[in-house]
């Protein structure tokens, strides 16, 4: 099959591989018919996340058809159309009986090397390096899916594709990201970034109360969706003032958000000056591999008591963190990959409901042979380019 | 230099000690590493802890180490690997493969890696799948 290969910093490539097979029991294989190229594949592919080899499949947004199951799948057959989450999670472990889905317990299989990274190994996941399992992606023609019995969603309207592959990851994670802030009404709550996770970020904070979202990103043709598709009430450029933490309190008087989301991650550009410079410096030469402009300016934002809530990736250490902030102003931090299996069902019924329809995000469509025009066009936002779905 | 590792296995006490002595479970870098285990009823609803110590036996000198770690034969790290395996086998039923580690969890695979795409077919043969 053909399948898009990570072939080292800046470089992906559509090769022919051998096609994937059950393994284990409880594995299917799909037919992929669509999947996306998502803004932490860009971590990858700007060469941040460690433990990555050369010809890794990538890709963790996929969805498609049941061509096979294993002895173990009871409740897929052959046929069934299917959106895959990206954490890959066995639904027995204390963890997945908590719903904690992103920290399964037993579907890495590289438990010991990730121990040493993160002090706990973490869920396997799709396309994302050895840290996360070493499992092909699905930026290709079939993908196996261990688990299969636990994951993936059955589509069964006539929805099209695009407007239910982003429960994969994307839709679940911008509203895992709002669903952290405990909203109750009456909040304003302030979103880093918005790319396509910002952007469900904050229509989930609107459909969960909040009376006002707040937008920050430095392309206005981001800003102008986060406004009139995913309803911000508030924008904030920080190319035309960098000072996001003072204009933040402008906008509440004084008091800062009452929750924070950070929907950027490692490779946040909105630093300025002297402290941009420093970080991108040490970023550079490995000695950080996290730039913290988003999670810095979120603490030091929030309103004290408040909570900040990160979903953008974050892959090994940071420079300069604002603990004092932090403990000080009595914040609640919150994290985590999305525990996708969670959300699936709730979220896939507000888009059969017609609360919310997440196709409104893609802006180009290309053949899976295009990848890697996509991973360019995508990186370098050209094009007004917003989310990238290949068509395998 | 530790010898003694551990894992929580969601599961009541009864249960876990029968698995273990069920040969289909069989640790055997842990029975062949002259090892003591204890089962301990975990906190809460977390099930029942594992706490193995390897024997003296099994313990090498700084030399004996390095040389363990390089022919990936280190008892101790066997020893995790076997009880990830025992934990894995009796929560979900089976051991969980990646391209990158097909056979699952194994300390010989952790610095030759496959990259992660589908084996070929004699690759599949070789990892027994």
């Amino acid at each position: 099959m053909r399948a898009t290969v990570w072939s080292g910093r800046n470089k992906v490539q559509v090769e022919n591989v051998p096609d994937p097979k059950i393994l284990n029991d409880r594995d299917a294989i799909v037919r992929i018919t669509s999947t996306a190229i998502c803004g932490s594949d860009l971590h990858l592919y700007d060469g941040y996340i460690p433990t990555m080899k050369k010809g890794d499949i990538l890709g963790h947004e996929f969805m498609g058809e049941v061509v096979e199951t294993g002895r173990g799948v009871q409740n897929l057959h052959v046929g069934d159309r299917v959106v895959v989450p990206f954490p890959i999670a066995c639904g027995s472990c204390w963890s997945c009986k908590h719903e904690l889905y992103s920290l399964c317990e037993n579907s890495n299989p590289n438990w010991g090397m990730a121990e040493k990274f993160f002090g706990h190994a973490t869920a396997g996941l799709f396309g994302y390096s050895r840290l996360t399992g070493g499992y092909a992606g699905g930026q290709a023609e079939y993908a196996r899916v261990p688990y299969a019995d636990i994951g993936p969603i059955k589509i069964e309207d006539d929805l099209a594709d695009e407007q239910v592959l982003f429960l994969s990851d994307i839709f679940p994670t911008g509203y895992m990201g709002a669903d952290m802030c405990d909203i109750k009404g009456g909040e304003v709550i302030a979103v880093f970034g918005a790319g396509p996770v910002g952007q469900f970020a904050i229509a989930s904070a609107v459909m969960l109360g909040a009376e006002r979202v707040i937008a920050i990103d430095r392309y206005d043709y981001r800003l102008q969706m986060a406004r009139n598709r995913a309803r911000a009430t508030d924008i904030i450029n920080f190319d035309e003032n960098p000072d996001v933490v003072e204009q933040l309190k402008e906008l509440t008087a004084g008091r800062g958000p009452d929750a924070v989301i950070d929907a950027v991650g490692m490779e946040a550009t909105h630093g300025h000056g002297a402290m941009f410079a420093y970080d991108r410096t040490k970023q550079a030469n490995r000695l950080e591999t996290d730039r913290p402009f988003a999670l810095r300016d979120a603490i030091l934002a929030c309103r004290p008591g408040g909570i900040v809530s990160v979903i953008g990736v974050y892959g090994g250490l940071m420079d300069k963190f604002p603990s004092g902030a932090l403990m000080n102003k009595g914040l609640q931090l919150r994290a985590g990959q999305c525990h996708v299996q969670k959300y699936t069902k709730p979220l896939y019924d507000h888009i059969r409901d017609g609360h919310i329809d997440p196709s409104f995000v893609v802006t180009h469509r290309l053949p899976l042979g295009n990848a890697p025009d996509g991973y360019e066009t995508f990186k370098h936002k050209q094009d007004d380019c917003m989310k990238v779905v290949l068509k395998p | 230099m530790s010898s003694k590792a551990s894992i929580t296995v969601l599961r009541p006490r009864e249960e876990v000690e029968r698995l273990w002595r069920d040969p289909h479970y069989r640790t055997e870098h842990i029975e062949g590493a002259g090892a003591t285990v204890r089962f301990v009823q975990a906190p809460g609803d977390r099930g029942t802890e594992i706490h193995v110590e390897l024997g003296q036996s099994a313990r090498a000198g700084k030399l004996g180490q390095a040389v363990q770690k390089l022919r990936g034969s280190e008892p101790l790290s066997k020893a995790k690997d076997d009880l990830r395996r025992f934990k894995q086998f009796v929560e979900t039923g089976e051991i969980p493969r990646s391209d990158a580690v097909p056979e699952g969890e194994l300390l010989e695979r952790k610095f030759k890696q496959r990259p992660a795409q589908p084996l070929t077919q004699d690759e599949l043969q070789k990892v027994g799948a």
